[in-house]
């Protein structure tokens, strides 16, 4: 059987993810011995249209976005949204709740007019993805699991249960127990709750678990003294895609 | 076996001895709390916290570990399939009684049926040195509740109480005889019973009761409450996000998944502690949840705590500890539960 063929393209974002992608290191060679990378300008100069396998790294923030991402979408059999920006359109979402004028005047200045924008969107807002490697940037070990199930043809075990999980595994302190908070009651884990074992707090870059008690949140981030834009302004950040972050 | 006294002065001694039996582990600060470490030599003594009020995590992370390789495959067929069943000789120090309880109820659950090889093997190559404790952790521990507010009858192998400047040592096991047996333990006089005596009444009197019925009823109670409305009420905050299980000394559900290597045939077994907590926990094939709602999780946690682990297993399935209240964030209260059920009768 010959290797299937592997391309990344990107979108609006950093291309952390895809650095992420090369910092998998003790596994790259093992990758390039069961794939074959034709697309990825961040690690290579060739290029080519023909791949069996899209990973789509960004968010959707201009409507000139969407013909490429349809054509992306018909050319791969199997099409990963990779990274927060792709998955739930991440950080470019804050635009939508500045206006969007308002946030093109801040970057561009005067220039602003010679940009085309629209309202950011996270990749399945456009068209269908098969599976979603989340967070800000992605964790390699979940990227490799990616891989390696979609060679071995099996689902990938993604977690879709609250970051808490995994913070107490790791015996931390709770950040709730330190007179702070986080957003980790509510947050994808699957990051093994990297920022709470390093001194930060959750964002929930990872995405909401599919059933977060959001209204548990809003009410134990009010006893912790935020307003209600505080509250809405924790969602956001992240997860503005979400209904829990309109209202 | 009679009690013998340990001087606090040899205390750097009693640790380099056990350190030359292998790993010990013993309760250290962790930020503001605590959690059971590794003592890695005798220069890390000054570390261990005998003052500490309870840890994070109960020791059943030393027998039943968060992640653990269960055995590696490669290739089809069983010859490429390996067990790796590992233990090495332990020592915990400061295990507290209602700790030594849980670790009793464990040891009766992994014991019935299928013996568990995993926890068996690492539970066999540990020495238990528990410690008393004089008064609870915080307001939410309820330990002379159920019962575990002194040792198990053979659950450990020492057993300290600090007497001030000097140490009062049970034995129980021969094991502890042999560990027990050096120059730095002298027997124990009439002046240390009574001052174990004395310490013993002041824990009676710190660690009140705090629900209003004996615990014997507990199992019944539950069982007559079973379609109360408190668990829909306590569930509105929850998160299932199951640090209640997590933190729990009795709880030992675990999720076994395979890992592949990149070849896609080779790869490990691996258990991780899982939680009824979880939406995930009740799934079956076809996709059916069994317990798909937040009221019907959390209440089959408390009917284990309370009932189920205790008709299996004979031992109890709460030790009192309140780890469960401590760490959550939503301040959902087990003891709160088990007070509110004692009006559910004819409700």
């Amino acid at each position: 059987m010959a290797k299937p063929r592997v391309a990344f393209h990107d979108f609006t974002s950093c291309e952390g993810c895809q650095l992420q992608v090369l910092n998998c290191e003790d596994e790259i060679l093992g990758i390039l011995a069961a794939v074959d990378i034709v697309n990825f300008r961040e690690a290579i100069d060739e290029k080519s249209e023909d791949y069996d396998i899209a990973f789509i790294e960004g968010a959707i923030t201009r409507d000139s976005d969407i013909p490429r991402l349809q054509e992306i979408r018909q050319r791969a059999k199997i099409l990963v949204a990779l990274g927060a920006c792709a998955c739930t359109g991440g950080l470019n979402v804050l635009k939508n709740f500045r206006g969007i004028e308002a946030s093109m005047k801040t970057v561009y200045g005067e220039a602003a007019g010679w940009y085309e924008t629209s309202a950011a969107r996270p990749i399945d807002a456009v068209v269908k993805d098969d599976a979603k490697v989340h967070g800000c940037p992605i964790p390699t070990e979940e990227f490799l699991e990616l891989v390696k199930s979609v060679l071995a043809g099996r689902t990938p075990q993604i977690p879709d249960y609250p970051v808490c999980v995994e913070c107490k595994l790791r015996e931390n302190v709770c950040l709730y127990h330190k007179g702070q908070y986080c957003m980790g009651v509510v947050a994808r884990a699957g990051c093994k709750a990297w920022c709470p074992s390093y001194g930060g707090r959750c964002y929930a870059c990872r995405g909401l678990i599919s059933d977060p008690n959001n209204k548990a949140a809003k009410e134990i981030l009010d006893e912790k003294g935020l307003t209600i834009q505080n509250v809405l302004d924790e969602f956001r950040l992240f997860n503005g895609v979400y209904d829990v972050a309109k209202e | 076996m009679l009690p013998k006294v340990l001087s606090k002065d040899r205390f750097a001694d009693f640790v380099a001895r056990l350190l030359g039996g292998g790993r010990v582990f013993a309760p250290v600060a962790k930020g503001p709390q605590f959690a059971f470490a590794e003592i890695a030599g005798p220069d890390e003594v000054s570390r261990i916290r005998m003052d500490y009020d309870i840890s994070i995590l109960p020791p059943k992370k030393l027998f039943m570990p968060q992640r653990e390789t269960l055995l590696t495959f490669k290739d089809k067929g069983p010859e490429g399939v390996r067990a790796e069943v590992k233990s090495q000789p332990t020592a915990i120090l400061g295990v507290h009684p209602y700790d030594l309880h849980a670790i009793a109820t464990l040891d009766a659950a992994f014991s019935k049926g299928a013996r568990d090889a995993y926890y068996l093997a690492k539970r066999g190559a540990t020495t238990l040195i528990g410690l008393n404790v004089k008064a609870p952790a915080n307001e939410n521990q309820f330990a002379a509740d159920m019962n575990a507010i002194d040792p198990p009858a053979g659950g450990y192998d020492l057993f300290l109480t600090d007497l001030g400047d000097r140490y009062y040592v049970e034995i129980s096991t021969g094991a502890g005889e042999a560990l027990a047996d050096d120059d730095m333990f002298t027997p124990a006089g009439a002046g240390d019973h009574k001052g174990k005596r004395a310490y013993d009444a002041a824990k009676a009197a710190h660690f009140t009761r705090k629900l209003p019925y004996d615990t014997r009823y507990l199992p019944e109670l539950l069982d007559v409450s079973y379609d109360s409305l408190i668990w829909e009420a306590a569930a509105r905050r929850c998160f299932s996000c199951g640090t209640c299980t997590n933190v729990c000394p009795t709880c030992y559900c675990f999720d076994v998944l395979d890992k592949l290597s990149m070849d896609a045939h080779s790869g490990t077994r691996e258990r991780i502690w899982d939680s009824c907590q979880l939406e995930g926990f009740a799934v079956v094939a076809g996709g059916e949840n069994f317990r798909e709602e937040r009221p019907s999780r959390l209440r089959h946690r408390m009917f284990r705590k309370g009932k189920y682990i205790f008709e299996r297993t004979g031992r109890t399935g709460c030790v009192g500890c309140g780890r469960c209240i401590t760490h959550c964030v939503a301040k959902i209260s087990i003891l709160e539960a088990f007070q509110q059920i004692a009006d559910q009768v004819g409700a």
